[in-house]
């Protein structure tokens, strides 16, 4: 079901992102998304991430539409111009996807194809404002549209980014564009996430609250040092340092991921799960924290 | 000002290559600022190239102040050197791309000249700044923002061009695409706060008009719009 309708039913969402290939092989995908069948409310497929060419978010989607599985289309403005950023939008109603994750987007020199033309013509605001014009039955040069898309319209937000004051202005503006829910950066730190939701009371909208699990305790401190927005305490890096083997890393970083989704539940609407090759620890956070299906 | 900087002489070596007679022509303005095609860089360039065995018929070193890439000012220095010009093989051009162009074009409508013209500057673009780093702070769209946020342009000094408010990507202030670069949304929103007029970054989002910046323009003194 699309999230929106499960936000208005106060459902506890969770979404899990998923990565397609590089290549045509989307088997490997496909059985990922299939393992987490019943278990989560949708799937959200990456545009590129970190501007690594690979297989489109939107055939994605539309795979697993077809197997079934509800889909996040993310969409983001770096390598289409407002005429194709609208026209895969129609695309993905006309295949049946409704949620859409609109975002800027990583710049190309991050990628694996730094020579290419970083497009941006849109951002990750104007992109949404665009995509309601769409379900208002209007492109975005005026002209009426032959059948209009009806999305569930999601953006992101980086609860610890420092200084928070105009990353909570762009959420505002995010929202006044048309965004009807947000998922975040990664938390570990559910205080600060806390304290963030304190500075965004008069703003009304379900947030997705971002998790990644752990691998090792060193990329906990990569993230620190490298990623804006993540702030691993230093308590948590240490538990994972005491864990010595792959399994017993494996069991701590679940239990981690665990403990925050319990601690931040009360002030959110749902988790997005980045689980970066561990999609089978998925299962296992969800029944540690307690989240049944 | 036109940022440049200087081509290799290895390069410039090659489009040489088979032409033993050149004229070099140097810029006034930008290119002397740039120390890439001002009177000494001529001169510099004259020795380097006879010293490869060319034979230099004219090293035109421009004053300060006078533009290679404004016309009238050209074509009266140029009537000066007709017969250089007439017996050389190539001529090198130690100014931006539109000083080359408008020499070129010179050349061949004022005189009937069809000579080969190569650029021994790669041009960089609009920079303000000096007198030893320059930066890039415009990038010449054709519909001035600035009065939106705070007089710093984020069409330019944000990598992404985002016009509605910071990427999550900076870290300790500085731009996730280069790390030595301020983020220019952290100065707006430091701006705007100071000015109080943060409410701008909650409104509608804005587009950009990319029809302001087909290419290529061309306007006259004194034009609106």
């Amino acid at each position: 079901m699309r999230l929106d309708r499960l936000f208005e039913a106060g459902k506890f969402v969770v979404t899990v992102e998923v990565e397609p290939p590089k290549g045509t092989r989307v088997s490997e995908m496909l059985e990922r998304a299939e393992s987490l069948r019943g278990l989560v409310d949708a799937i959200n497929v990456t545009d590129q991430q970190s501007s690594v060419m690979r297989l489109g978010s939107l055939a994605s989607c539309h795979l697993l539409k077809e197997r079934g599985i509800e889909p996040v289309f993310q969409l983001t403005c770096r390598d289409r111009n407002r005429i194709a950023l609208q026209s895969d939008l129609l695309s993905a109603w006309a295949l049946g996807i409704e949620n859409v994750l609109c975002l800027t987007g990583d710049h190309v020199s991050l990628g694996d194809h730094p020579q290419a033309k970083p497009v941006f013509d849109l951002d990750s605001v104007s992109l949404l404002w665009t995509a309601r014009r769409l379900k208002e039955g209007y492109d975005l040069a005026g002209n009426p549209l032959q059948g209009s898309p009806d999305f569930c319209l999601g953006a992101v937000v980086t609860p610890e980014a420092d200084p928070l004051e105009p990353q909570i202005l762009k959420m505002e503006r995010k929202i006044r564009a048309g965004a009807q829910f947000f998922q975040t950066q990664a938390v570990y730190d559910p205080k600060a996430y806390e304290r963030f939701t304190r500075e965004i009371e008069g703003l009304k909208a379900p947030i997705l609250v971002g998790i990644i699990p752990l691998k090792s305790a060193k990329m906990a401190r990569f993230m620190n040092e490298n990623i804006a927005g993540i702030k691993v305490p230093d308590g948590v890096i240490a538990e994972m340092e005491r864990a010595k083997t792959r399994e017993e890393r494996r069991r701590k970083s679940a239990e981690i991921c665990a403990r925050i989704v319990q601690a931040v539940r009360p002030h959110c609407q749902g988790i997005h799960l980045m689980p970066m090759g561990w999609e089978d620890l998925v299962p296992e956070i969800l029944e540690l924290a307690g989240i049944n299906p | 000002m036109i940022g440049q900087t200087k081509k290799p002489l290895r390069e410039i070596l090659e489009f040489l290559e088979g032409k033993e007679r050149v004229v070099i022509w140097g810029c006034g303005g930008c290119a002397s600022v740039f120390g890439t095609g001002g009177r000494r860089e001529v001169r510099q360039l004259a020795e380097a190239l006879s010293q490869h065995g060319k034979e230099v018929v004219a090293a035109v070193g421009v004053p300060p102040g006078e533009f290679t890439c404004h016309a009238p000012s050209l074509w009266e220095r140029l009537k000066g050197y007709k017969e250089e010009l007439k017996a050389c093989q190539a001529v090198v051009v130690l100014a931006c791309g539109d000083g080359l162009q408008v020499l070129q074009e010179t050349l061949e409508e004022g005189f009937g000249l069809s000579r080969p013209v190569y650029p021994g500057v790669n041009t960089q673009g609009l920079m303000g700044g000096g007198p030893v780093s320059f930066q890039e702070k415009c990038r010449q769209c054709g519909e001035c923002l600035l009065g939106e946020f705070a007089g710093i342009c984020p069409l330019t000094r944000c990598p992404k061009g985002l016009l509605n408010g910071p990427c999550g990507g900076a870290k300790d202030g500085k731009c996730e695409v280069d790390r030595g670069l301020d983020c220019a949304w952290l100065s707006i929103y430091q701006r705007l706060k100071v000015l109080g007029k943060l409410e701008g970054l909650t409104r509608a989002p804005l587009f950009k008009d990319y029809a302001k910046e087909k290419r290529p323009r061309s306007l006259k003194v004194g034009q609106e719009g």
